[in-house]
């Protein structure tokens, strides 16, 4: 054995230094992935502008529902799709194995990645919401504007916790993106109907109270603080009830690995 | 090691001490108890599936043991995991990075992770040191198996840690990556720091390890210096039976563990 042993001095990371570095490289990774910045803007802009040109745009609930449905297909697409394919993925790859024999404790590594999430659904929703005032001439006091925000990462909380509870449940790459698109049905599209009843009044109450329902109900809410009514209250009680089960499901019976 | 007369003190780099890990209804790891001196490269040999991963998992923290104790060091890694993971590199069986990132951005990650601040110079620097100065703005999947290795290694010892796992370094690498390999983990061995390696390969081990233990079913079977197995063991009918002509650490190895093949 050597006998020049020098010991190395040995100074631990900081909780600063740690997240700043992990927040760095899953930003640049996000930036980069082609695929994900596509999710981002380009469908909630296009229901924007579809919704806009629609002939039954009235019976969904006018411009300012149509702003709040764009904004939730956004969050929805982001966490549901982007978050949990790459989660999947690089559980898949074993990143997350070699992340967690660094001394970083493993909730940084989920933190950042869900901060990095985050970015983006404030990012499309301030491209979204100059796209409305474009496109729908829907403009908005500052109050409102600041509440949406807010808003939005209440929103967050569901579909984040959606992707999570996927990503729990499910070990295999590609379950996970098939179940996720699967699961846009019941949770996100069918919200679409949550102000109209073109289909009855039973199924726009169901509708109304579905995860993409309560978020259109809270967004569309948060555009218009002087109408937040009982109802919005109840959407975002309905939402913070629905983060809190999705994301306790996702915690409780995530694996950092698939082997 | 000590020449003979000379009272050799060895600080331990890793003490495991009765170690148990089970997965579900199996045993794993059965009561493994190893120590490493500073300095020292210890070489845990074993079939597929006799638990050498696994006990390298529960010291990496990877997986929680059922019972028994492991000291990095100073730092007990059960009541302080993080000051032992940055006490210690680690480079696993089958690694990947982000595949969004860059290797210049993967080294910059896993830096700042161990708390050391790096320059894009000193990246530079210490890419080109492995010889992957030009590949930089790769991606990991771009580079080749060895190439893949070097990158892991030097993940593994960014942050310049006393202790160093190694789970099957070499495996899958040509002579010539596999050389430069060894190259590399002999010169952390010079400066001291200590290293715990698993490998199949028998001349590796005898080349390179001052100690090894043969592990199997969870259990470790035996533990001494290369030549000093040999010589414990030559005797042994079961040795003796696989054995032709001198016997070899390869002979120990098969007579302990058996000639059946293992998934």
């Amino acid at each position: 054995m050597s006998s020049q042993a020098s010991a190395p001095l040995i100074h631990p990371p900081t909780l600063s230094g740690i997240l700043r570095a992990l927040f760095q490289a899953d930003l640049t990774a996000q930036l980069r992935n082609g695929r994900a910045l596509l999710l981002t803007f380009f469908p909630p802009i296009a229901v924007l502008y579809g919704l806009s040109a629609g002939k039954r745009r009235a019976q969904l609930g006018g411009p300012i529902v149509d702003v709040a449905l764009a904004l939730t297909l956004g969050i929805a697409l982001i966490a549901i799709l982007g978050y949990t394919a790459s989660v999947a993925r690089d559980r898949e790859l074993g990143v997350f194995q070699r992340l967690r024999v660094t001394p970083a404790p493993t909730w940084t590594i989920m933190v950042s990645r869900l901060a990095v999430q985050i970015l983006s659904m404030l990012a499309m929703t301030v491209v979204v919401l100059v796209a409305a005032a474009v496109v729908e001439k829907v403009t908005l006091d500052p109050t409102a504007y600041l509440l949406t925000l807010a808003m939005v990462i209440v929103s967050s909380a569901v579909f984040l916790g959606v992707g999570q509870a996927l990503v729990g449940l499910i070990k295999s790459v590609d379950t996970v993106n098939a179940v996720g698109r699967l699961s846009f049905l019941p949770l996100v599209a069918l919200g679409l109907f949550g102000h109209s009843d073109i289909f009855g009044t039973t199924f726009e109450t169901i509708s109304r109270w579905s995860p993409g329902g309560a978020v259109a109900t809270l967004l569309s809410g948060a555009m218009q603080p002087a109408a937040w009514s009982a109802d919005t209250w109840w959407a975002f009680l309905a939402s913070v009830l629905y983060a809190i089960v999705f994301a306790g499901v996702g915690i409780r019976w995530f694996q950092w690995s698939t082997r | 090691m000590s020449s003979t007369g000379e009272i050799a003190i060895h600080r331990l780099a890793l003490q495991v001490e009765d170690l148990h890990v089970s997965y579900g209804a199996k045993r794993a790891v059965d009561g493994v108890s190893l120590e490493i001196n500073e300095g020292e490269i210890f070489g845990l040999l074993g079939p597929n599936g006799a638990g050498k991963t696994s006990t390298l998992s529960a010291i990496e923290g990877l997986v929680r043991p059922d019972s028994g104790s492991i000291r990095v060091g100073d730092v007990d890694a059960g009541a302080n995991p993080t000051a032992a993971k940055a006490r210690m590199g680690v480079q696993l069986q089958s690694t990947s990075f982000q595949s969004d990132l860059t290797i210049r951005e993967i080294v910059r990650l896993y830096a700042g992770l161990y708390g050391v601040s790096l320059s894009p110079v000193e990246i530079g620097d210490l890419l080109a040191d492995v010889h992957l100065g030009e590949e930089a703005s790769k991606r990991f999947s771009q580079l080749s198996g060895g190439q893949q290795k070097r990158v892991s290694l030097l993940i593994a010892t960014i942050h310049d840690p006393p202790l160093v796992l190694l789970d099957e370094p070499t495996a899958g690498l040509d002579p010539q990556a596999r050389r430069q390999l060894w190259d590399r983990i002999e010169r952390l061995r010079d400066i001291g720091r200590s290293i715990l390696l698993t490998t199949h390969s028998m001349e590796e081990a005898q080349a390179v390890c001052h100690r090894v233990a043969i592990i199997d079913r969870g259990k470790l079977l035996t533990v001494d210096t290369p030549a000093g197995l040999i010589e414990k063991h030559k005797d042994d009918p079961r040795v003796r039976k696989v054995a032709h002509g001198q016997v070899t650490l390869e002979d120990v190895f098969i007579g302990l563990t058996g000639s059946e093949l293992r998934d």
